[in-house]
């Protein structure tokens, strides 16, 4: 096996893949079976200020491309979670990154002092949910001014954690939010969350998710991804964590040579089952042996150099 | 056998009323599935909910559903050539002994569902099949007449006595199998009487398979929606079909499940 180990944002990880916000992230006992699984670091699903049950069924369905979701942010509130992220915390040898939401910079402020209480290893800042724009309005990453405001906030009262801006490619300004939440302190970038669609049931005549609009992930999203990760790269210097539609080793090396330093794997778990992890690390670590890699270090960024 | 991951729009072919609860919805189209393994089904304007399937010798696919709820009660007013999405068939499936052809079943309510289809599977390799059906008079017992056709043993058991034994089929069973031998055990309903059942085979020592439900989003194992405690498993991949030795890891069973948002709710029997 190849040394796999980066360093994200002062983060030992020992391998580059972590485990999407969304993902398996309703229970510590489903963290644990992923981190079974290979992950080298995971997130747990976003959490806000109240409990809320999230929209209903339909909210997820696949097909051979991709994955359209609207689970609407179901969680049961920062209250209640405490605990929960506390046993995550403790139970997993990997490191624990928590996620949050909310509609207000006071309230990001709220549960963000309560989740730095849990000893999360980082705490990535949901900026950019495609799916409750009727509960919450637009998007914060669409903006670099509320980007900017809601990153120091976050920052103000979280002490050293770091933290990480998870970055919408529904933005074409990616890029300008992406600096501006390095500008405001930001540890790492998250990029990138889910593309919003539309997909329509031509014999139902109706949208087939509840929401109507969801999130789009998987294989179809990854050029977007690895574009958003491209532009990022070469305009601020924090980390990137490269996500969106990854399911194999391969797919994996073309966003670090796009210029991430992690990986992010969500719907991969649908794709290649659970165990993903381990089969992204293999196939990562077979690809770098065939080609004299000696870190992933030695990839990132690479693509960059070509003429 | 091909998974179906997006909503496959489906025209009711027959709607069969069983009982005053429960109505069966008959579609031509033949989905796969086996005994255990369930369907998401959209039901448009309401929600998507899952359902175990059946299917019977000669048809496409079938789903019996009790009115519970707003989305039961829903396509308990359809008609037939109304439209209903599908997804599936998801979780894992019941399987017959390999030594020893000498099974019981033991269903409450819609337990039958699942456990119907395997009954008629495993008559066909000709094993000896016990049915202990419970339910609260005789009119909710499930497809007794289609059992008995098939040629399965059926113990049943009614709250109020309207039919055969009088009282819990857990009890009923208790009993029975105190002098019978099972080669394997199955049991599907509320928990509370799964748990029962489990205890008597856990102190018998009868391999058995119980269907342990919990809430569902996504029915293809990404949500972590229907994971159970401390295993992580996911009751749509890994279950709903568990078998008793891994049950005795699942530490939640019987004692909470989680509603829709992820948070832990206690059954009414447990007290703090
Ligand atoms: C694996 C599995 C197989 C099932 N098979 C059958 C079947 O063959 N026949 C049948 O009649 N019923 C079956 N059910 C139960 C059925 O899904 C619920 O009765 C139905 O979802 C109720 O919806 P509602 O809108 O009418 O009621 P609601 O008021 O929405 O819910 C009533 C109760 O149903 C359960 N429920 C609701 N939504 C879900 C969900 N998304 N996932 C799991 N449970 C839910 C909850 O316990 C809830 O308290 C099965 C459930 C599971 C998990
Ligand atoms: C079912 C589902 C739920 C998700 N929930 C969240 C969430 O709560 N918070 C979040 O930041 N991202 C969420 N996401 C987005 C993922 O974290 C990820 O950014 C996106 O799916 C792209 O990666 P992928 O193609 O590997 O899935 C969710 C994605 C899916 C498929
Ligand atoms: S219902 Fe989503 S993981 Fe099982």
């Amino acid at each position: 096996m190849a040394n796999l180990s980066v360093n994200l944002a002062g983060i030992s990880l020992q391998n580059p893949t972590v485990l999407a916000s969304g993902i398996m992230g309703v229970s510590s006992s489903s963290l644990k079976f992923v981190e079974e699984n290979g992950a080298g670091a995971v997130t747990l699903k976003s959490i806000g200020p109240t409990e809320r049950p999230g929209h209903k069924n339909p909210t997820v369905f696949a097909w051979r491309e991709g994955i359209q979701n609207a689970v609407g942010l179901s969680n049961p509130g920062i209250e209640n979670s405490i605990e929960k992220i506390t046993t995550s915390v403790t139970q997993l040898d990997i490191p624990v990154f928590g996620s949050m939401f909310a509609d207000t910079i006071d309230n990001f402020k709220r549960v963000g002092e309560k989740m730095a209480s849990t000893g999360v290893a980082a705490i990535e800042v949901n900026l950019s949910c495609p799916n409750t724009e009727d509960d919450f309005g637009r998007m914060f990453a669409l903006d670099t001014k509320m980007t900017s405001d809601l990153i120091k906030a976050v920052k103000s009262v979280v002490g050293d954690i770091p933290i990480f801006a998870k970055l919408s490619a529904d933005s074409s300004e990616i890029v300008e939010v992406g600096k501006a939440a390095e500008a405001a302190g930001a540890d790492a970038i998250t990029a990138i969350n889910t593309i919003s669609g539309v997909v329509i049931d031509i014999n139902m005549k109706r949208p087939i998710l509840t929401n109507k609009v969801g999130g789009v992930s998987g294989p179809a999203i990854k050029p977007m991804g690895v574009r958003a990760v491209w532009n990022l790269y070469n305009s601020v210097k924090i980390p990137i964590i490269g996500t969106g539609g990854i399911n194999t080793g391969e797919d994996a090396i073309e966003y670090i040579m796009a210029g991430a330093t992690a990986i992010g794997i969500g719907s991969g778990v649908y794709y290649r089952g659970i165990d993903v992890f381990k089969k992204v690390t293999e196939e990562m670590s077979r690809f770098m042996e065939e080609n004299r890699y000696k870190s992933v270090e030695e990839m990132r960024g690479i693509a960059h150099k070509a003429s | 056998m091909k998974q179906i991951d997006k909503p496959l729009a489906l025209p009711i072919q027959k709607i069969i009323t069983e009982s005053e609860r429960v109505k069966t919805f008959v579609f031509e189209y033949d989905f796969p599935g086996g005994p255990g393994q369930f369907v998401m089904c959209w039901i448009p304007g309401f929600d998507e909910k899952p359902f175990g399937i059946i299917k019977k010798d000669g048809e496409g696919f079938r789903i019996s559903v009790a009115a519970v709820g707003e989305s039961t009660k829903a396509m308990h007013m359809m008609e037939e050539g109304d439209l209903l999405g599908f997804r599936g068939p998801y979780g894992s499936v019941f399987t017959l002994p390999e030594d020893g052809k000498k099974i019981a079943m033991v269903a409450g309510g819609y337990g039958m569902v699942p456990l119907s289809y395997l009954a008629q599977e495993a008559r066909k390799k000709e094993y000896e099949v016990h049915l202990f059906i419970g339910a609260r008079n005789k009119q909710e017992l499930l497809f007794k007449e289609w059992m008995a056709e098939i040629g399965a043993l059926v113990h049943a058991s009614t709250d109020d006595g309207s039919e055969g034994y009088k009282g819990f089929n857990t009890d009923l069973f208790k009993s029975n199998a105190e002098n019978e031998t099972y080669d394997k055990v199955y049991t599907v309903g509320p928990e509370i009487m799964e748990m029962k059942i489990a205890q008597i085979c856990w102190e018998k020592n009868i391999p058995f398979e119980v269907s342990l439900e919990r809430y569902m989003k996504c029915g293809f194992g990404i949500c972590g929606q229907c994971s159970v405690d401390p295993t992580g498993w996911r009751m749509c991949v890994e279950g709903p079909v568990i078998d008793g030795e891994a049950l005795k890891k699942i530490a939640e069973f019987g004692k909470y499940h989680r509603t829709a948002s992820g948070e832990v709710q206690k059954y009414p029997w447990i007290k703090e």
